[in-house]
């Protein structure tokens, strides 16, 4: 089991179809669960500690607008936004992923971005502005690996053809936009009300 | 209550002694970086910086004993430190020595045997052999002076197929080039400055600024019919508000953009060649309120090692840059005390002093250079020049008194470059936010690194690899004997 931990996720990324498969069939959820949030904070903490950590000549940084607790956000916020904009579509086109399954998926496609971009905050700070074009390099494979992973996760997991995986993937990000849209709406509507309210309690505050 | 606050008053005056000493000791901190004098940071944000210059003196025409200036608009210092004035209101010009006492007026010339006069010039250049170019505005010409104030030649409105019918020679400044070729900005053109040979024949146009186009604009320009299109306003090229020449020839131009570069360096075919390498690129203010919009740049100096100063007309504001387009220094604003202005038009240096006209008030403010502003102005020069030491020591002087000139770490990076220390060049380069030149030093240092460790790391490998083939050689054997197998 413990050893499964580590080798099982190494297992998926390099052999998404199969590992998807055995990830939604085969193996316990629970499980799945566990490794997802440990991929999420491992990628948390390594976009943390590059933008604290990675080598000048690739990080130019600002430490006044650093915030350790929005990088996490960062990570976390898009995961779930895109896991509940992938369920809503897909439960109204036939999809047979359940909500702990898009979630695991995509948490397991994220793990080439924390293997590839970890080592290279350490190794970037040993290389030349020449030898930039490797870490641009590594990072543009990471990032490729990542879109290939999330696309077999869900062709996987809902069971779709390669062609509506990929239509489906694009209304997602467009999904995402209009989840982002709506709660920002949200959000200012209730900053006004809220407004209203304490204008409101002031105005009996001062008069009485 | 009474006797617990007596019992307690020498703590209370302490109390307030420590706090006035406070508020005394901040304003003494505040008062050395007055708000006038700043500095952009990489990330663009205004940082606080001592003063470079402070005004010392303010003469007008009666303090200089030569009556009162009317309208003055421009300004001109020679290398030998005279000063021309240009006093348009009253149609002449006054020459002024270094310590602003007046050697000679100059109100009318002889022309071919018969005395001529100025009428409302705008624009003013000495050559370095004392000959005098005036942009005499409301004769629509530019009058050209030898140094015994004798005339040489007119330049007339040219005729020129590039130029519209109606045209009117309407000449605002002039600079004059080693060979004798004169370039006139003038209003109303369009195509950049008129370039004339030594004859005072018009040759071509040079150094046109680029149209913008503001994309609403053009949207609407589009489905508008042709006689809407007809009222609106036509896409031209910005004026170019001033002009001066460096030494090399090299035209330096201001221009009235508000998008793009306003500041430029012609060469002689009229190519941009400004170095804008510094954080931003040179262009007056960069944090402005957007009621009041970025810097109008209406006049521009250039001095040796390539530095240069601008004038703002907007906040009036003079800002240097160096020649690789780093901010150095501001100073001035709208006012009324002294080393402010009101209608600022025209700046110049006397030696490494700034002289600044103000136009509607008549007046010439002088500025001198703080202990700060000296340092600074040198260690620019020595880098310049490639005096390594002298710029690392002045320039260390420099960041001692304002620690937040990020450029100042690059100068005393690249010394100790040269000298070859190479971690604390790069840790100087780190500061100043110059990527291209720490990696240089980091290369460097990594192969210094590298070979002072080079036994250390190659004996770490060797090793590790006997270890490694000796386990698995022990592996192999104790398989062949037929021993448990770890995997």
């Amino acid at each position: 089991m413990n050893r499964e931990l580590v080798t099982f996720p190494f297992h998926v990324i390099v052999h998404p179809f199969n590992g998807y498969w055995d990830l939604k069939y085969d193996r316990d959820q629970k499980f799945n669960l566990i490794v997802s949030c440990v991929v999420l904070f491992l990628l948390a903490l390594t976009n943390i500690l590059g933008a604290q950590y990675s080598g000048f000549v690739v990080n130019l940084y600002n430490p006044n607008e650093m915030n350790s607790l929005l990088e996490l956000v960062y990570v976390v916020v898009p995961v779930l936004f895109w896991c509940v904009a992938n369920w809503s579509l897909t439960t109204l086109m036939d999809g047979e992923g359940k909500f702990i399954e898009i979630f695991t998926a995509t948490c397991y496609a994220l793990i080439p971005i924390v293997v590839i971009n970890f080592p290279w905050i350490w190794l970037s700070n040993v290389i030349s502005l020449q030898e930039t074009s490797f870490y641009a390099f590594s990072h543009a494979v990471a990032y490729l690996w990542f879109i290939f992973l999330l696309f077999a996760g869900n062709m996987t997991v809902h069971q779709f053809s390669a062609g509506k995986t990929l239509g489906i993937m694009v209304l997602t990000v467009i999904a995402m936009g209009f989840m982002a849209f709506i709660s920002l709406l949200f959000f200012s509507l209730v900053q006004q009300i809220i407004a209203f309210i304490t204008v409101i309690y002031q105005e009996l505050v001062m008069r009485s | 209550m009474l006797k617990s606050i007596l019992k307690s008053r020498p703590l209370l005056l302490l109390a307030i002694c420590c706090l006035l000493s406070t508020t005394l000791g901040g304003a003494a901190a505040y008062a050395e970086g007055d708000g006038t004098s700043y500095n952009y940071s990489f990330w663009g944000r205004t940082a606080a910086a001592p003063a470079a210059y402070q005004a010392t003196d303010l003469y007008n025409g009666s303090d200089l004993g030569v009556g009162a200036f009317k309208e003055p608009s421009d300004l001109h210092v020679t290398t030998d430190n005279r000063i021309y004035v240009l006093d348009s209101g009253n149609n002449r010009i006054v020459i002024l020595d270094e310590h602003f006492k007046p050697i000679e007026v100059i109100d009318s010339f002889v022309r071919e045997g018969q005395a001529d006069t100025f009428a409302k010039p705008q624009g003013l250049f000495v050559t370095d052999q004392n000959e005098i170019i005036i942009a005499d505005t409301g004769h629509n010409r530019v009058v050209h002076l030898d140094s015994e104030f004798r005339w040489v030649k007119t330049i007339e409105a040219p005729k020129s197929d590039l130029l519209q019918a109606n045209y009117q020679f309407q000449p605002v400044r002039v600079v004059m080039d080693q060979a004798q070729r004169t370039y006139v900005m003038a209003t109303g053109v369009f195509d950049g400055f008129m370039e004339f040979n030594a004859q005072g024949d018009f040759t071509s146009f040079i150094g046109a600024n680029r149209v913008y186009i503001d994309p609403v604009e053009y949207f609407w320009k589009q489905i508008s019919t042709q006689a809407q299109r007809s009222q609106m306003l036509m896409f031209t090229p910005t004026e170019f508000t001033s002009l001066d020449i460096d030494g090399e020839g090299f035209i330096y131009a201001t221009n009235g953009d508000q998008w793009g570069d306003n500041i430029k360096k012609l060469n002689a075919q009229g190519t941009d060649i400004l170095r804008r390498s510094g954080y931003f690129s040179p262009q007056g203010d960069i944090r402005y309120t957007s009621d009041t919009g970025p810097s109008r740049l209406i006049d521009i100096d250039i001095t040796d090692s390539e530095m240069y100063s601008v004038l703002d007309s907007k906040r009036g504001r003079i800002f240097t840059y160096n020649g690789d387009g780093h901010f150095m220094y501001v100073f001035g604003g709208l006012g009324n005390r002294i080393g402010e202005f009101k209608t600022p038009t025209a700046i110049e240096r006397v030696g490494d002093d700034f002289i600044v006209l103000d136009k509607a008030l008549g007046e010439i403010t002088v500025f001198k250079t703080t202990a700060y502003g000296r340092t600074l102005n040198d260690a620019v020069r020595s880098y310049y020049r490639g005096d390594e030491k002298q710029a690392f020591r002045l320039f260390n002087e420099t960041i001692n008194m304002n620690a937040n000139l990020e450029f100042a770490y690059a100068g005393i990076g690249k010394s100790l470059l040269r000298q070859g220390d190479y971690k604390e060049a790069m840790k100087h380069f780190k500061r100043s936010m110059d990527q291209n030149n720490y990696s240089k030093a980091f290369l460097l240092y990594r192969k210094e690194v590298m070979r002072q460790y080079f036994g250390f790391i190659m004996t770490a490998v060797v090793t590790i690899a006997a270890i490694w083939a000796g386990v698995l050689a022990y592996r192999k054997s104790s398989r062949r004997k037929g021993g448990i197998s770890f995997e």
